[in-house]
């Protein structure tokens, strides 16, 4: 058992498409004003999928880009040896305004537990290992990455998913209120990474500098809150990058990693 | 990892003593909601606080007022003693800020309410009162929300990140949670009755736990207790109810018992979650029984929610207390409503009264929507 840990493949999707190779250069300009790029509700078949809240089909959809990212088949991560660690700072706001608006009927509300999100991923790819719930932004993001590379460190599990998730469409009118802290556009999104055994043990910086990548990433795709470090991972595998030193900012605090990458198949178009 | 102090908040004590007294003594918890209107709910019962210590007053979220009064707690029983840097703040819970949420919804358009409205806002709210200033991360997985706080938080000072960790895990009793278990019709009408054979359903409640980690060469003197080992995974089967077989729990709980090195034959008592609902006690049941073997009908098993209500993200961290508290005192608090046997839960329920038991390693179990489970394994004091 190898102690280390290395990203071997992200799945993007974000308001301005799939794959980091859909982002503008620079997120402001592009957004002609809008305050929030959204993402649709993706089209899955499905009887379950009809209940399903639009979040919860935007992290099937980032697994399945992940999934061919990474070029694997759904087999090779279901069972228990495949941790799932999910983040999200406001997914699960969409559900709760419904609810709290009476709009929502009784069987919507266990969608309004941040763990339903990661629940119906785990359901639709038979994900039954260690199973971690982060709420925060990028910071919380990097924690989990943390979290991974402790658990394939000890052999807890065999690889891992993390899986971030972002909407703010449906609470626009708040986000509004919050831009004096949160200026940019604020762009849905969902990313999955990929994290199997690897050479090196990430190094893990709870207090630590913002990295460059941070702000490319910010300045490419705005306010994508817990994506925020997995979309600087697909930039940097994207640029053909081995390893990379990643880092999210939320809440006054800055936290770091620094982790291994597989090669992408496609590279060198940062 | 060395548990150092706990403090909490609870609808039987609020206080860490006023706590463990009322379970020994078989408090119900249980009452009238006065705080919001239930008229129009089917069940307008739960485990309500009905006046916060002095400290957490004047705080406008209640979650935080919960946290920070579960802090002053703690603070009363030990030192946070090391560079505010070196500390962190780990909770769970189910609902985080959801109420400023519903404020912000219908206020006057503050921005700092929009932002309170975010689940880890009560978690920034308690590092700020605790002025820690290291990670401050918010666990969220529904009701096993706190076990997992608990076991990011020795792994944080396993990885030698931090010296300190402020861990536990708080949830309201709020209308937005009220309706909502009301609407599923989880809610029982009289009293929550854990593993009992009328049992009908769960009744919420309130409330917050924390606990100061250390590592064991840190700690200032004897610790409360340890916690050897956490575990967690997912059942992948259904959005809002357990898996049929129990199959996460177990993988949860044998991991935990191979994190913390410790067998079957070792464990001297179970904190179950033991919600009172069909099908989680049924299946709870059948899982303890799978991985106790041919010790389970000697391994004394309870439930505390019959005293508080389910407090969600807040009854980790409750019961894990309670485990050490039992070990220290040599007494298991008694499951409350507990009374008629089921023969699907056919385990050693302590019922009654406490029992005069001095538990040394105990396992503690947590369940919750999304298909979570965790489980922590803790030894006793010093």
């Amino acid at each position: 058992m190898t102690a280390g840990a290395r990203v071997e493949a992200v799945g993007v999707l974000t308001g301005w498409g799939e794959g980091v190779e859909s982002l503008p250069a620079d997120a402001r300009t592009a957004a002609l004003g809008r305050s929030v790029i959204p993402l649709d509700r993706p089209a899955l078949d499905g009887e379950r999928f009809r209940r399903a809240t639009r979040e919860c089909l935007l992290g099937v959809v980032a697994v399945e880009a992940m999934l061919r990212d990474a070029g694997i088949d759904r087999e090779t991560i279901r069972g228990p040896g495949t941790a799932l660690i999910f983040v999200t700072a406001a997914a699960y706001g969409a559900s709760n305004v419904e609810w709290l608006a009476g709009r929502a009927g009784t069987l919507h509300f266990p969608y309004t537990a941040p763990s339903v999100l990661p629940g119906e991923v785990a359901i639709e790819f038979g994900l039954t290992g260690p199973y971690v719930i982060l709420i925060g932004g990028p910071t919380a993001t990097i924690d989990g990455l943390w979290q991974v590379g402790r658990l394939l460190a000890e052999g807890r599990c065999q690889r891992a998913l993390v899986l971030a998730l972002e909407t703010f469409a449906e609470c626009e009118a708040l986000w509004r209120r919050a831009r004096w802290a949160l200026p940019g556009p604020m762009v849905e999104s969902a990313a999955c990474a990929l994290i199997g055994p690897g050479d090196t043990v990430p190094a893990y910086r709870p207090a630590a500098a913002p990295s460059p990548l941070e702000g490319v990433v910010e300045a490419r795709a705005g306010r994508t809150l817990a994506c925020a470090p997995l979309l600087a991972l697909a930039l940097a595998r994207e640029a053909g990058r081995r390893e990379a030193l990643v880092s999210g900012t939320w809440r006054g605090r800055t936290a770091a990693i620094d982790i291994d990458l597989a090669v992408a198949a496609r590279s060198g178009r940062m | 990892m060395a548990i150092l102090a706990g403090g909490v908040t609870t609808p039987i004590g609020l206080d860490l003593d006023a706590f463990w007294s009322g379970l020994l003594a078989g408090a119900d918890g249980v009452s009238a909601i006065e705080r919001f209107p239930t008229a129009d709910l089917r069940v307008g019962r739960g485990g309500e606080i009905k006046k916060l210590p002095p400290v957490a007053l004047g705080i406008r979220s209640r979650a935080a007022a919960l946290l920070v009064a579960a802090a002053a707690d703690l603070r009363a029983r030990a030192r946070l003693d090391a560079v505010p840097e070196r500390i962190a703040v780990i909770v769970g819970t189910a609902l985080g800020g959801v109420e400023e949420l519903e404020h912000a919804l219908a206020d006057d358009g503050s921005a700092r309410r929009a932002l309170d409205g975010l689940y880890d806002s009560p978690a920034h709210a308690l590092a700020a009162w605790l002025g820690a200033r290291g990670p401050v991360l918010t666990v969220s997985s529904a009701c096993a929300s706190g076990a997992t706080a608990l076991g990011l938080g020795a792994d944080l000072l396993r990885q030698d990140a931090v010296d300190l960790v402020v861990a536990g895990g708080y949830d309201i009793l709020c209308r937005f949670v009220m309706r909502g278990f009301d609407a599923l019709r989880s809610l029982a009408r009289d009293r929550v009755r854990p593993f009992d054979r009328r049992r009908t359903g769960l009744l919420l409640g309130e409330a917050a736990g924390l606990v100061l980690l250390a590592r064991e060469a840190d700690a200032p003197g004897p610790p409360l207790g340890r916690l050897l080992g956490h575990g967690s995974a997912s059942d992948a089967s259904h959005i809002a109810a357990p898996d049929g077989e129990g199959r996460g729990l177990e993988a949860a709980i044998r991991a935990a018992l191979a994190a913390g090195d410790v067998g079957v034959d070792d464990l001297d008592f179970v904190s179950a979650h033991g919600t009172g609902t069909i099908l989680n006690d049924r299946i709870e049941t059948a899982v303890l029984r799978r991985v106790l073997g041919n010790r389970a009908a000697a391994v004394p098993v309870n439930s505390i929610k019959g005293a508080l209500g389910h407090t969600m993200g807040a009854a980790a961290t409750l019961e894990a207390l309670m485990c050490l508290l039992a070990g220290r005192d040599g007494w298991i608090p008694p499951t409350v409503g507990y009374e008629e046997a089921d023969p699907a839960c056919d385990l050693d329920y302590v019922r009654g009264a406490c029992r005069s038991v001095r538990p040394r390693r105990m396992l503690s179990t947590s369940l919750g929507f999304g298909g979570c489970n965790a489980a922590l394994v803790l030894e006793a004091g010093p």
